[in-house]
């Protein structure tokens, strides 16, 4: 049986891009001593196991614990971890385009972005999930322009001005309150804490970690600044700082 | 002041708040003002007259005045005016925090004007709930000034967005403060219409989808995929299963001994009629008229090679030849030889074809066993 060879990398190389070489002047880590006692055979299939794991569950949206990876996927082999993630951090990014981030270091949760930009037509099907983020960009906009927090209240009555009422049935979204408060805050778009001492409950709304590596300050301005057909530099408060978060 | 000003701009949220001015709808459980008296200072010039001592006394003041009764049912307006006051606030946020619009004024004076009826802590305490909600605003409101010149308006980016989600405006309104207000009406594609434009300002990883098209499910579930293809192989098997079964249960081990003993039976009746010169092993084995009979008959008559009855070897053109063993004796030996010695055989559909061309086979040695369904094993 033929096995691509392993290549022996420090557990700190995660720059994806690095030539696979077979240095023997590396210095000897526990990973490397762990992977000794695995066969390539072994960490290879984990490898693939956890790559097709993450696009599996990616399909959702919502992001991927640690602690998922370990005991749906990686299971006995805990002590080279850091190897096979970052081994299928690499195939994700080398046959998919994909990129595995970690948007919590101390949870350690993951999510899957892609490195491939899309241009003007290339989708080729539009459903439910392209409105939706069609949404998810009018909120992320709207708190983004009012200064990156947003009362829950003034957020409805935008929505509500784009004919969503939050307690009704949307004909396409279904029901709004949850897919905003539930779906979109599962899958880290967004973030909704309560307002302390508010009497009736008050919510602010931010951009979830998600939402900053999916996009980003610049790209959201600049989609405001087409549909109102000016140019970002208009907001100029808006556009420094989407200069700085770049 | 009067709630035109104020309270219908949004006629279909807040409800028209003067139609139901000055109707005492409110049940009150009218409790003497307990709340402790904090007046509120300097909010607008026109508080200024009110002052600590009109307060003070309030908590006696049902009770004090004359005509009571009267009394109790304007505290009752007063509030009922105060709760349509706050709750037009809070339902036209953006509007009262519009750069352009003086809502937020004209809000605080109508406050105030209700405030001059205002004669006991009860109402007081609606009018400082008030001014909190007031106060917020006004402090969002200088927050967005100080970014610069321009401001984001929000009414605007969500007129600008209809507009590129495809509305229909029926009706032209006038553009005055009420063109806000909920009117013609989106084509069902507008959301999806303003996603595909997103779509290009986000990194976001492609779900799996399918090129013809899968369940109404969203998103479509792979993992369901998978279990349904396990089913239908699962089912399929099941339903090939019976006829496949029966015919080994009636056949299968008995079978290949009974056919075994067949073409022993019919070997040994060529020896005994020409015991000289040996068969060459394809003439025997080879069906011209199907390759699975010929690979049947060469597995059938391994067992004959095995246990003895007959010896395969190569004659001087290196072809192989079957012959009958000699005696029992010799059939122990060859047994026990057989064991030591194993060949394979490698015969292909091309290789069938060859040799059947080659030593002109035209009919085969072993006839097909009578109880077999001859359709099912021949191949043309």
């Amino acid at each position: 049986v033929l096995s691509p060879h392993l290549p022996p990398l420090s557990p700190q190389a995660d720059d994806g891009d690095e030539d696979f070489s077979l240095s023997p002047t590396l210095p000897r880590s526990q990973v490397q001593r762990s992977l000794e006692r695995r066969s390539q055979d072994q960490v290879n299939q984990k490898v693939s196991e956890l790559v097709q794991f993450l696009l599996v569950k990616d399909q959702k949206k919502i992001p991927i614990k640690r602690a998922d990876i370990l005991k749906k996927v990686i299971r006995e082999y805990r002590d080279v971890y850091s190897e096979i993630v970052n081994q299928a951090g690499r195939t994700l990014q080398q046959v998919f385009g994909l990129q595995l981030v970690e948007i919590d270091t101390r949870q350690h949760i993951y999510i899957l972005t892609s490195t491939i930009p899309r241009t003007e037509g290339e989708n080729l099907r539009r459903d439910n999930q392209t409105a939706k983020l069609g949404l998810l960009m009018v909120i992320l906009s709207f708190i983004f322009m009012k200064g990156n927090s947003v009362k829950d209240g003034a957020v409805w009555e935008f929505l509500r001005r784009l004919r969503i009422q939050p307690g009704d049935r949307h004909e396409v979204f279904g029901d709004v309150k949850k897919l905003v408060t539930e779906e979109f805050v599962r899958q880290k778009y967004l973030e909704i804490t309560p307002i302390p001492l508010t009497d009736p409950p008050e919510f602010k709304y931010q951009w979830g970690p998600r939402a900053a590596k999916e996009t980003s300050k610049m790209d959201v301005l600049r989609f405001v600044a087409k549909m109102q057909g000016k140019d970002p530099m208009y907001w100029v408060s808006q556009y420094n700082e989407a200069k700085t978060t770049l | 002041m009067s709630g035109s000003s104020s309270g219908d701009g949004f006629a279909s949220a807040s409800g028209s708040s003067s139609s139901e001015r000055g109707r005492a709808s409110l049940p009150s459980t009218s409790r003497n003002g307990a709340v402790p008296q904090r007046r509120l200072q300097g909010r607008s010039p026109g508080s200024a007259d009110r002052d600590m001592e009109e307060t003070d006394t309030e908590g006696e003041q049902p009770q004090r005045l004359e005509g009571g009764e009267g009394d109790e049912r304007s505290r009752r307006i007063i509030r009922n005016q105060y709760r349509e006051l706050i709750y037009s606030v809070q339902q036209n946020r953006e509007d009262m925090l519009s750069s352009k619009s003086d809502r937020l004024t004209e809000a605080l004076e109508e406050a105030n004007k209700l405030f001059s009826g205002v004669s006991s802590a009860r109402e007081a305490a609606l009018d400082a709930q008030f001014l909190v909600l007031a106060s917020n605003l006004g402090k969002e409101k200088a927050n967005e000034l100080h970014s610069d010149m321009t401001t984001f308006d929000s009414l605007v980016f969500a007129e600008d967005l209809l507009t590129f989600m495809g509305i229909n405006r029926i009706e032209v309104e006038e553009n005055d403060s009420d063109s806000e207000s909920i009117s013609g009406y989106l084509p069902s594609d507008a959301w999806h219409k303003l996603g595909e434009e997103t779509e290009k300002y986000f990194r976001r990883a492609p779900s799996f989808h399918y090129m013809l098209g899968s369940f109404k499910s969203d998103p479509p579930v792979p993992r369901q995929r998978i279990e349904r293809q396990k089913k239908a192989t699962g089912t399929e098997e099941k339903r090939a299963m019976p006829a496949q079964l029966k015919k080994m249960e009636e056949s299968h081990q008995e079978a290949t001994e009974k056919e075994v003993e067949r073409i022993l039976g019919l070997l040994q009746t060529h020896f005994q009629n020409d015991p000289s010169t040996p068969i060459s092993f394809f003439d025997l084995v080879i069906d011209p008229n199907s390759f699975a009979r010929t690979v049947e008959n060469i597995f059938h008559v391994s067992f004959i090679i095995r246990d003895g009855f007959a010896r395969i070897k190569l004659d001087e053109d290196k072809l192989p030849i079957i012959e009958p063993s000699e005696d029992n004796e010799e059939r122990e030996d060859g047994r026990s030889a057989g064991a030591r010695n194993q060949v394979v055989l490698s015969l292909n559909y091309k290789d069938w074809k060859e040799i059947v061309e080659t030593y002109e086979i035209t009919e085969p040695m072993i006839s097909p066993p009578c109880h077999r369904n001859e359709d099912e094993m021949e191949i043309d």
